[in-house]
């Protein structure tokens, strides 16, 4: 189970000529387990590899294959239902907010897929303490809180919905460094508590670095590499990804060069603090 | 969404493109005018005349690489239109020479067959590619059946005389609002917004004189065209965000779409709003005095071809009202 992209090219139409956004990708992710992290530079079709997953874009070519539906459908075959179990949290998702209360935003996900008035209420109120909205702001406008919240109600409105995978679009873009850290902990425990699929578009290597553990990289619409991101950053052709190495990994390269400490990849800083001390206390 | 041709630009280097847009807004005026100055008649030379009209937008259209197929797209909202006035026209127009009766019966098996004709014609339209052939084809075959099928309990019969000037005059009108329509999509589709908005600019500057706010007036008209494409993005997007919560804007009830167009319409209104603000301050920023004098980054001239078109179209217009009264 999970999602299988077979063979897939999407081409947007032009207005005299069709041009592909991807090309040939054929991709297996799990159901269970996985945190991946798509990158990849600005138009290389991360956002329309990434909206094959939940059916909101039908390939035009090839097949997707998700929870064993396969995509596109047949005739009258109805595909709403893939979103609920592939949950898709765009780029700034705070312009999806339209109810009078937060509490009301979030259960119109869960209500759409059919769950009582109830059950919508339990869900939304879980989504939004794992997010870390407090119970008294739930009756209060989506629109009078600060953008970093609104986020997250974003958030926990697509986490009403229990989705099995989740998928992020760039989350953490225009958020301040410590809106960032909090985001990617509340993702981080979803993964590790409940070992959910996470797929993530990102730009900050940082954060691939960090949290990721499989890494497919876009280049031109072609998937160029898909696999952990240990052997990534050591890859012979990286540069031709056009991508960045992490900060960490930079520092690391740095001293190796400067002062001779042997370079050992780190991919957050806490273990790179670590190692650093285990060095000098030798 | 995509499918809004009207008012879309289509890029291009042709002598229709590079065509001063003061004076391609001008001669569409014109042009317009001489359309309607056309009186509607039996005579050789307005039916010549409006056939001559017909003619050559096409060869515009052809002479400045837009494919005809996108200017049959922007005559489809009024194939309807079309076709109705036709067929009024055709039916209550009762002079001149008689070329033909059809008799037509509504009858049980008329009307059943009229029935399944339009069940089939809506079910099967999504499968079709020529889809204003198509709808024409139904049409006539609607009055086929008509035609065809007296039995059983025959209530009603009525008779179509067809006669010459009713088919002269209605295909007189067809051609004249199609002329309309292409002429006008020509514009549009030859001229950037910027460039029309500044034509539209200085054809009004004698407004001023009266203390009309041309320059305010044309602004705004910019602005709001330079951001349907925006909108319209914006609102795709937010469907798309919106369905990845479940809403369903193709197969839900209809009690459920309402809720799901305020989830659409309550964003965009948030982000249209946004938007203005953003641009406000941008423009603020730049200096933008509502009233003040302002320079443009393109200096227009007028140059040959378009005194040359201009003093065609001219000409053409004087031949026209000629016609029209030694006619």
């Amino acid at each position: 189970m999970g999602i299988q992209f077979k063979d897939v090219s999407y081409a947007y139409r032009g207005l005299k000529v069709n041009y592909d956004a991807i090309g040939h990708i054929t991709l297996d992710i799990k159901a269970e387990g996985e945190f991946i992290a798509v990158v990849g530079h600005t138009g290389s079709g991360k956002s329309t590899l990434v909206q094959h997953m939940n059916a909101l874009l039908l390939p035009t070519k090839g097949n997707v294959v998700i929870f064993g539906q396969n995509l596109p459908p047949k005739k009258n075959e109805k595909i709403n239902y893939l979103r609920q179990k592939v949950g898709l949290v765009f780029q700034f998702p705070e312009y999806q907010l339209f109810e009078e209360t937060i509490l009301k935003d979030i259960m119109f996900g869960p209500k759409n897929f059919k769950s009582t008035e109830a059950e919508a209420m339990l869900k939304a109120k879980r989504a939004a303490s794992i997010v870390g909205i407090e119970e008294s702001l739930l009756e209060q406008s989506p629109f009078r809180i600060s953008g970093g919240q609104m986020r997250r109600v974003a958030v926990a409105g697509i986490l009403a919905m229990e989705p099995e995978i989740l998928v992020l679009d760039e989350p953490t873009r225009g958020l301040d460094p410590k809106g960032r850290k909090d985001l990617m902990a509340i993702f981080k425990e979803i993964h590790e508590k409940e070992n959910k699929t996470i797929i993530m578009i990102t730009h900050d290597m940082d954060l691939v670095a960090e949290y990721a553990k499989r890494v497919i990289v876009l280049d031109n619409g072609l998937l160029v590499y898909d696999g952990p991101k240990e052997t990534l950053f050591d890859h012979p052709q990286f540069e031709q990804f056009h991508l960045d190495r992490p900060t960490s990994l930079k520092i690391l390269k740095h001293l190796e060069k400067e002062i001779g400490i042997p370079y050992q990849a780190k991919y957050d800083y806490t273990s790179l603090l670590d190692y650093l001390k285990e060095v000098s206390h030798e | 969404m995509n499918n809004i041709t009207i008012g879309q630009y289509i890029p291009g280097d042709s002598w229709l493109h590079r065509l001063d847009p003061r004076i391609k807004l001008l001669s569409l005026v014109i042009l317009l005018v001489g359309t309607f100055i056309i009186p509607i008649s039996t005579e050789w030379i307005p039916i010549a005349s409006m056939l001559g009209i017909f003619v050559g937008v096409i060869i515009l259209t052809a002479t400045a690489g837009i494919p005809l197929k996108k200017v049959i797209n922007g005559l489809r909202p009024i194939v309807f239109l079309l076709t109705f006035t036709f067929l009024i026209q055709l039916f209550f127009i009762s002079d001149g020479k008689l070329l033909t009766t059809f008799d037509f019966h509504l009858s049980l098996t008329s009307v059943i067959a009229i029935i399944l004709i339009i069940m089939f014609y809506h079910w099967s339209k999504k499968y079709i590619k020529f889809k204003i052939l198509y709808f024409l084809f139904t049409v006539a075959l609607v009055f086929f059946a008509q035609y065809m099928l007296p039995y059983v309990l025959n209530f009603y019969n009525y008779q179509l005389n067809i006669y010459d000037q009713g088919l002269i005059r209605a295909g007189f009108i067809f051609v004249r609002i199609t002329n309309v329509i292409i002429m006008t999509s020509l514009l549009t589709f030859t001229t950037m917004t910027t460039d029309l908005n500044y034509a539209i600019e200085s054809l009004l500057k004698p407004l001023k004189w009266i203390k009309v706010p041309v320059d305010v007036i044309a602004m705004m008209l910019s602005l709001t065209l330079r951001y349907i494409p925006t909108l319209l993005g914006e609102t795709e997007k937010i469907m798309k965000a919106q369905a990845s919560r479940g809403v369903d804007f193709k197969e839900s009830k209809f009690k459920d779409k309402v809720v799901q167009i305020i989830s659409l319409l309550i964003p965009v209104f948030v982000i249209s709003f946004k938007r203005a603000e953003d641009l406000g301050n941008a423009m603020e920023v730049r200096g933008y005095i509502i009233g003040a004098k302002r320079t443009k980054i393109d200096e227009y001239r007028i140059g040959f071809a378009d005194i040359a078109s201009l003093v065609i179209i001219t000409l053409f217009l004087a031949a026209l009202i000629v016609g029209r009264i030694l006619g």
